[in-house]
């Protein structure tokens, strides 16, 4: 069995990592680095569960072979919060009750940070469709909704 | 919003703090059962039939046991066969089949190997020689007469019967004289209706760690909504005593009544036993849609009878459920839950019918929204004809404090008529239907269940507590108990740790379903607390110099008359000197769950060229009794409300004629996505239970039961057309339309 | 004599009626009393049924006390999800 050796940055961190070439890039986050946040609740891309950032674009782990990931950067939800703070999401989904079982939260919080990276003011259409890949089958997105509004507000007012 | 009447001035009940697991979970750290990796671990993977119906020749597992990375495989010969008439019976078989594969993605091997890849090379490489039988899938076929036997072991429950049959349970309410009435009634309704098999669809697969040790002794790490249900149901499929099984509750990813049974611990447990190292098995979105319990497909008649003033003065209705290939579902009671209202003159019959599809489980409220769905369209119609308002029509007619329930026993404080008054008074209710949209009501209910619960409430040397039980934490109860024991013992919610304890360290607690934890095992927590605060009151006493009776418990403290308060940090702080570690436990069987009654509105448009339903707003309205945590009672009823949307309007199970499911992923079983909805209104009713300290009524079910009508409604009166068969996707809805 | 209501599937025990009197002092004694008058009847209840009781439905109701005006209910067993 032949494993590739690959090299990227994690949550701002270089790391390196062995894979073979039909590991999935979320069971080498899970596997072979602990970033156990990432979850597979399909593994066919249809979920979001395990989504995470690549280069800045929002993607499913899942489909990505791990190799593939040579050199890039990635960020998963363990890398949003600084080192003093919750990410505004974190702490709007915690206030605004956005989160039930919590499978899907990391993989929503991640697929809401890009939505917000890129649009800092986005309606609420807007935000439906952007988390449109995620499914949550808890909460009927009422409160993920508001909560991602109210993130964006905050975010809007540290940006002045 | 909520509403009440004369709410207590609770100083922590009804607020909203975070949640003390909220943490973990939106930074990544919170511990799934998949989550976990134990050193050494091997991976597990199924062989699965791919017959609908078949009797196992023969199984050859050598080829598998010696490919690479393999360490052990199990097969139905590796479990005691249990008898029939076993109450665990059916799901041991299950669990791994013996003799007979009764569906397509019935387990019948299972590999333990270094990698998961390996497992499953070697799973699909054990030979396997098949006799087929015949399949059996939807109800009609399985009611014919001369219909192939299903199930061999199959005996009908609660009837005599001749032997086995198909026939898995029947169950009859009657009262008063329904011919009489509908003979002499002023207006009749009779409908037909059918619902396919649907997904609980959590987003977390099934997942277990077994690690059975060389002193035989398993330990288990799941996810599950009853890790008390998985050591005993483990141990019953393995033939050992539930002392040789220790479980851990994972965090949970979503259950719904899916995870109150077992799929995966026996399996893991005996490759763990066989190899002699840790097992790790975890289901794929495949094998959770192809071989774990759906919903039960039904078929329904309804005829309902009316008075010219609105008076329904009579009901019959037959329901028949399709529940998979084993007798287990018990669920068939909520059919006869749906006499929300008063009628003089009923009769309900409904039968559980056996296919060759997966064990089907509860989802949410069993079997109730197929049967409101029903009951709850024909209304509608009622109202349609007797040019009434529909709100209108259900308060003349709904059931109050000492009203009969189907099963005969009087209601007891119940708040339906005042779910019923909060929306009519809703700003909802209240505005115009939008231009080109139209608007549904419907209405549901959930008895709720109380049972066994224990909890222990440890005083720690700083004054906080640590408020243990034996619940898993589905949706957010954690935060509620600890609510209760701040309410209870006047401390800061925040002093207060709320965990789920496993089944070695927190007494016997049945399984999270029911709506029952906040509920039972509040009241397990509650009365620790009062038993704690006994303590408290005469360590205060020995502190103060002063008897225990003149000493009261105010705000946190000790308080006795000419002393100042002594609090309850104080207290702790000197427990070693007067009398030693402060630690109560309690538990209790608990009785008088109140049930929780829930009113629905829609507005929505159809489009007439697609067939699609676009929902403009929707808000639920239920009885929570007391909402403890506000916002999880919302996420409770938001989170009913949108399954019960994916239902009415698109998720269905779609089989071939060998009964494989041809839509066994989240693509093809597509369940409501964020940008398929709007906001999700609620109104929380509060028409607090008495049996509860603080009037918990358990919200957790009912709100699945409404939608599936409340949306037909809509759709009816947006199209002229009543929809009968679920789900109402846009195919149908346009062959309705044409249907003339 | 606590009064015993019956879902119909038991009534085929009692040639059809629907309320039955019965003695015990528990609701188990009750269940036996049911087996001598109405044979089959007892045990039908003992594993398909239980017991509504003022107002609070029990599901292991043995030793559940009752006194000589209380009205027993056997529905069948609540579940939930």
């Amino acid at each position: 069995m032949s494993r590739t050796h690959v090299t990227c940055t994690v949550n701002g961190d270089p790391v390196d990592f062995l894979a073979s070439d039909d590991t999935s890039l979320l069971n080498a986050l899970r596997g072979e680095l602990g970033l156990t946040g990432a979850k597979e609740g399909c593994g066919t891309g249809d979920c979001g569960a395990c989504s995470v950032l690549i280069d800045g674009r929002l993607n499913c782990s899942c489909l990505v072979f791990a190799p593939e990931a040579e050199g890039s950067d990635i960020v998963t939800v363990e890398g949003i919060a600084d080192d003093d703070h919750l990410h505004p999401l974190q702490q709007a989904f915690l206030e605004g009750a956005a989160l039930q079982c919590g499978i899907c939260t990391p993989g929503v919080l991640i697929a809401a940070k890009a939505l917000l990276d890129a649009n800092p003011d986005p309606t609420e259409t807007e935000i439906r469709y952007a988390l449109a890949g995620n499914l949550c089958r808890c909460t009927g997105y009422d409160k993920i909704i508001r909560s991602v509004q109210e993130a964006a507000v905050r975010l809007k007012g540290a940006a002045r | 919003m909520t509403v009440a009447a004369d709410p207590p001035a609770y100083k922590w009940v009804g607020t909203r703090p975070i949640r003390h697991d909220g943490y973990e979970k939106v930074i990544g750290k919170a511990r799934f059962a998949a989550d976990l990796d134990l050193p050494g671990q091997l991976h597990a993977a199924y062989l699965r039939s791919p017959h609908g119906h078949a009797r196992i020749v023969s199984i050859d597992t050598t080829t598998a046991a010696g490919m690479p990375g393999v360490k052990a495989v199990v097969t139905g010969a590796d479990f005691p066969d249990l008898d029939p008439t076993d109450p665990n019976f059916d799901v041991s078989v299950n669990v791994m089949a013996r003799g007979t594969v009764l569906y397509n993605g019935h387990a019948l091997a299972a590999v333990a190997a270094t990698t998961r890849a390996e497992a499953a090379t070697a799973a699909a490489a054990i030979q396997v020689e098949y006799e087929l039988l015949p399949v059996v899938l939807t109800l009609d076929e399985s009611m014919a007469d001369g219909a192939p036997l299903v199930n061999e072991h199959n005996v009908t429950k609660f009837v005599e019967s001749d032997g086995p049959s198909n026939l898995a349970t029947v169950n009859v309410l009657e009262r008063g004289d329904v011919d009489a009435a509908f003979a002499t009634a002023d207006l009749v309704v009779e409908r037909e209706f059918d619902t396919a098999h649907v997904h609980q669809g959590y987003i977390e697969p099934h997942a277990c760690v077994v690690d059975v040790g060389p002193n035989g002794k398993a330990d288990v790490w799941a996810s599950s909504q009853g890790h008390f249900m998985v050591r005993s149901l483990t141990a019953a499929t393995l033939g050992w005593e539930p002392s040789r099984i220790k479980v851990t509750p994972a965090e949970i990813g979503g259950g719904f009544g899916g995870k109150t049974t077992i799929y995966l611990e026996p399996v893991a447990a005996r490759l763990s036993e066989m190899s002699g190292r840790p097992v790790k098995l975890v289901m794929t979105r495949e094998e959770v849609l192809r071989a774990t319990g759906p919903a039960p497909a039904s078929k329904s008649r309804v005829k309902i009878a009316a008075s010219d003033d609105g008076e329904l003065t009579a009901i019959e209705c037959w329901f028949g459920y399709s529940v998979g290939c084993t007798n287990d579902f018990a669920g068939l009671v909520g059919a006869m839950s749906v006499a929300s209202y008063k009628f003089p003159n009923l009769k309900l019959e409904a039968v559980g019918v056996l296919t060759n599809t997966p064990k089907t489980a509860a989802y949410r409220a069993p079997s109730a929204p197929q049967a409101a769905f029903a009951i709850e369209s024909v209304i509608d119609e009622l109202a349609q004809a007797l040019d009434m308002d529909p709100i209108g029509l259900r308060l003349r007619n709904a059931v109050a404090e000492g009203d009969p329930t189907a099963m005969g026993m009087p209601h007891p404080r119940i708040g339906f008529i005042e779910c019923l008054e909060a929306l009519r008074d809703s700003d909802h209710y209240r505005s115009p239907v939008p231009d080109g949209a139209a608007r549904g009501v419907g209405t549901g209910f959930w008895f709720n269940i109380g049972e066994q619960s224990s909890a222990t409430v440890n005083l720690n040397e700083d004054g906080t507590a640590t408020v243990i039980t034996g619940s898993p934490d589905i949706g957010g109860s954690r935060a509620s108990m600890a609510l209760m024991a701040a309410e209870e013992l006047g401390i800061d919610v925040y002093r207060i740790t709320p965990m789920v304890a496993d089944t070695e360290s927190v007494g016997f607690t049945d399984v999270t379903e029911g709506s029952r934890a906040t509920f039972s095992t509040g009241m397990a927590v509650v009365n620790a607390c009062r038993d704690l605060i006994e303590e408290l009151r005469a360590r205060a006493a020995t502190i103060l110099g002063v008897e225990q009776d003149a000493v009261t418990w105010v705000d946190g403290a000790a308080v006795a008359d000419g002393q100042d308060p002594l609090p309850l940090s104080a207290i702790a702080a000197r427990a070693k000197s007067t009398g030693g570690p402060l630690t109560v436990t309690a538990s209790l069987n608990a009785a008088g769950a109140g049930p929780s009654f829930a009113v629905h509105c829609c507005d929505l448009t159809v489009d007439e060229e697609t067939g699609q339903v676009a929902i403009l707003r929707y808000t639920a309205v239920q009885d929570a009794g007391t909402a403890i945590h506000p916002s999880y009672v919302e996420g409770q009823l938001q989170g009913g409300t949108v399954q019960g949307i994916g239902w009415a309007l698109n998720e269905e199970y779609v089989f071939d004629d060998d009964g494989s499911l041809e839509n066994a992923s989240f693509l093809d079983y597509r369940i409501p996505v964020a940008s398929d909805l709007p906001m999700i209104d609620t109104i929380i009713v509060e028409v607090p239970n008495p049996a509860h300290p603080y009037g918990v009524r358990g919200v957790g079910e009912t709100g699945i039961v409404p939608p599936l009508a409340t949306i037909a409604n809509a759709v009816a009166r947006a199209t002229s057309t009543r929809m009968t068969s679920l789900p109402m996707s846009p195919p149908k809805i346009l062959a309705a339309l044409d249907t003339p | 004599m606590p009064r015993v209501h019956l879902m119909s599937d038991h009534r085929r025990f009692t040639d059809g009626e629907a309320v039955v009197e019965s003695e015990g002092a528990t609701v188990g004694a009750v269940i036996a009393d049911l087996e001598q008058r109405y044979p089959g009847l007892g045990e039908a209840l003992t594993h398909g049924a239980s017991a509504g009781v003022n107002g609070e439905i029990h599901a292991e109701p043995q030793y559940l006390e009752v006194d000589t005006d209380t009205d027993i209910y056997f529905v069948a067993p609540l579940t939930g999800g």
